[in-house]
């Protein structure tokens, strides 16, 4: 267990619904086996309706959050509007690629609306920057098998945003619930043209 | 029975010609010295009952065991040289505690007996190359009772010679000729276990010959609820005197009808 | 050169190192299992690929078994492990027949004695997650799990596998009906147990296979799904995806 990418643990994904997108990730920060905070959000917004979460490494993840406000602050200063979804994948991964050789250990996931279209956008990367544009969901972190099994049996294509959320919500809890390195409390965003929904749910605290 | 001694006399490992193993057949004469034990299966339990020989006014009575336990669910009664019955107890007791960890579930009291038998013919050497135990048979007959979710109450009779039967009754020891007379005229499949309780040491009563008291009968009983219990000495005194009683109601009312013959 | 070694005899190769040989006993057939109890009845599926690295060996190969008594069992992981362990246990139940007069072998009993087989091998383990399913003494479904040297436990659901790690939370989730809460009691109030229908299971089961098949690449191909009931094993297939 000195993989970098499973020391503090975490999960966190993201899914697509009819004109709406949900990002969502467990609260847990671990050092191994042992508990530290219950209060690391993994889930960052860098535009109107742009979407960052970021599981690894929690320095990394740290890092990196920074990294990417700097850069998403500089782009609003000289481009005078914030930053697309899309736009702002294309950051995430020419930022990974750049240290090709000595990464970032994290797994970053991007959900956002277009601001002109309202489209959902959703993304993935692997450590490197290697873009997984998926039409349906994504997921990342130490729970991720335990996601893919929830989202590939709960997801349906056009729900509309509640139904988004309990299908978000249902998936991230029982994945979380089988993995020892993530729960510890779960925040979920649900995006609409109109606003943005965070919640924050109860869950066990094992 | 064997009026001239033989050559074959002596293995344990070679027929007469006539087909005996002699050793085998002596050994069930061992048994016929022993004290006396009985068993009775009825649709409640079995009892056992056993007759202890105190030989002297000095002797410990709780001393001499001769109903012992196997597992909760099994008890038996022994009667010939019961030194031999400590391996095959040992023996028993290692089946039934294996069984239960190997399968989660109390042992058949027929697979019980059955392994006990096993045992009795390791006076030769097995047919898988199992050593060879013992120099000669062993000298002791034991009643096996128990329960079971398969059979229900059962009760084994197994001898020295390998072989075990079931019955409903069975005596074995000094006094079995008389006592399995009296079972064969006094049981029927009805018989609570209460009366069971009373034929027992009614039948060692009759065969005994000392007065029969707590001190040189002992009673056992395995029931569904309750498995092995040794009757304590309280217990088996207020039988005793149930049994006194009823005899003495019964030899009055026999003097009765007598008294009242005479009168026509 | 201080010392020299040849990889074998046939080999004209010298190395100044030596060259450790290892023998590995070991391989991982893949594949994914599945038992579900239900009121009266129990199922246990499996699919049917059976595949080494990336190669597939078999679009059908079963892996779970009836193995008398009512009783079906499936020993995942390393094929041939998994195929000596359920020998070897169809072997014991005939000597448990033998030696207890053709008394059947109950769930727990036979329960138990897998755990004996399996922790009899503590130190050179077979190298499977086993399932058998049943239904117990008053009739019930059950479904015991183990470890591979022997640790059980009776349970409700299990997957075990390749793909357990997706599917289990997935079980969690619609057989248990964790993290459910009865609507308008502001997740106070949990969503009770109930069991569920063998139709119900069925299309449960399916679908986790579905999913599984779509996300790993060592399941696939077909499921067999064994249901036990009071009236005997039958047996259903049905393909999955094969890419």
């Amino acid at each position: 267990m000195s993989d970098p990418s499973s020391i503090n643990g975490g999960a966190a994904v993201a899914m697509v619904g009819k004109d709406c997108v949900a990002i969502a990730s467990d609260l847990r920060l671990g050092n191994q086996s042992l508990g530290v905070s219950n209060n690391f959000e993994k889930v960052f917004q860098f535009g109107d309706k742009t979407f960052l979460g970021l599981t690894g490494l929690a320095s990394d993840v740290t890092t990196l959050s920074q990294v990417f406000r700097l850069k998403t602050n500089l782009y609003k200063l000289r481009e005078e509007r914030s930053i697309e979804p899309q736009t702002f994948a294309n950051l995430v991964s020419s930022t990974l690629y750049e240290k090709r050789f000595g990464p970032y250990f994290i797994g970053p996931i991007v959900a956002g609306l277009d601001s002109k279209t309202d489209k959902p956008f959703i993304c993935g990367f692997d450590l490197i920057g290697c873009i997984d544009f998926a039409k349906d969901f994504i997921v990342s972190g130490t729970a991720s098998d335990q996601l893919y099994g929830m989202c590939e049996s709960l997801y349906e294509p056009n729900l509309e945003p509640e139904d988004l959320f309990e299908t978000i919500s249902q998936a991230l809890l029982n994945a979380v619930d089988r993995d020892a390195l993530s729960g510890w409390g779960c925040v979920v965003y649900v995006i609409t043209k109109d606003r943005v929904v965070k919640r924050v749910l109860r869950t066990r605290q094992d | 029975m064997f009026l001239t001694r033989s050559e074959y006399d002596r293995g344990v490992l070679t027929f007469s010609p006539e087909g005996r193993i002699f050793q085998v057949e002596y050994s069930l004469e061992a048994i016929k010295l022993g004290s006396t034990a009985i068993g009775i299966a009825t649709l409640e339990g079995v009892i056992l009952g056993v007759e202890k020989r105190v030989t002297s006014s000095l002797l410990e009575h709780t001393s001499i065991e001769k109903i012992v336990e196997i597992e909760s669910h099994i008890g038996c009664a022994m009667s010939g040289l019961t030194a031999d019955a400590r391996s095959m107890i040992d023996h028993a007791r290692v089946e039934a505690v294996t069984h239960s960890l190997h399968y989660d579930e109390q042992i058949l009291v027929e697979t019980l007996t059955q392994s006990v038998c096993d045992l009795a013919l390791r006076f030769g050497e097995g047919a898988q190359g199992e050593k060879r135990l013992m120099s000669r048979p062993f000298g002791v007959a034991l009643l096996i009772a128990g329960y079971d979710k398969d059979k229900g109450p059962q009760l084994y009779h197994a001898e020295p010679s390998g072989t075990f039967y079931r019955y409903d009754a069975k005596a074995i020891g000094s006094g079995s000729e008389g006592a399995q007379a009296e079972l064969q005229n006094e049981y029927h499949k009805l018989l609570t276990l209460k009366e069971a309780e009373l034929l027992a040491l009614k039948v060692l009563k009759q065969v005994m010959e000392e007065k029969l008291d707590c001190k040189n009968a002992q009673l056992a009983s395995v029931t569904k609820d309750g498995g092995f219990v040794v009757y304590s000495d309280e217990k088996t005194d207020e039988i005793i005197k149930e049994l006194t009683k009823q005899q003495a109601e019964s030899e009055d009312s026999v003097a009765e009808a007598v008294a009242l013959e005479a009168q026509h | 050169m201080s010392r020299t070694t040849v990889a074998s005899e046939y080999s004209a190769e010298i190395q100044s190192t030596p060259i450790e040989h290892r023998f590995n006993p070991y391989s991982d057939n893949g594949g994914t299992v599945l038992g579900i109890a239900g009121k009266d009845f129990a199922v246990l599926a499996g699919d049917t690929r059976h595949v080494t690295g990336y190669n597939i060996n078999s679009r059908y190969e079963p892996r779970v078994f009836d193995v008398g008594d009512n009783i079906v069992m499936t020993a995942n992981g390393f094929a041939a492990d998994g195929k000596a362990l359920i020998d070897r246990f169809k072997n014991q139940i005939k000597w448990y027949k033998f030696n207890n007069g053709g008394k059947k072998l109950e769930m727990q009993s036979a329960a138990r004695y897998i755990q004996q087989l399996l922790y009899g091998k503590r130190f050179f383990p077979y190298y499977v997650s086993t399932l058998i399913a049943g239904l117990d003494e008053e009739g019930r479904g059950a479904v015991y799990s183990y470890d591979p040297v022997g640790s059980y436990e009776r349970e409700q659901c299990r997957a075990g596998g390749a793909a357990a790690s997706l599917i289990m939370p997935f079980l969690d989730n619609q057989v248990n009906f964790k993290n459910q809460f009865i609507p308008g009691t502001d997740g106070k109030e949990k969503r009770p147990f109930e069991y569920l229908s063998l139709q119900e299971v069925i299309e449960l089961v399916k679908d986790a296979f579905n999913s599984a098949a779509e996300r790993h690449i060592h399941v696939g191909d077909g499921l067999e799904i064994l249901i036990v009931t009071k009236d005997g094993v039958r047996t259903e297939y049905s393909p999955l995806k094969r890419d």
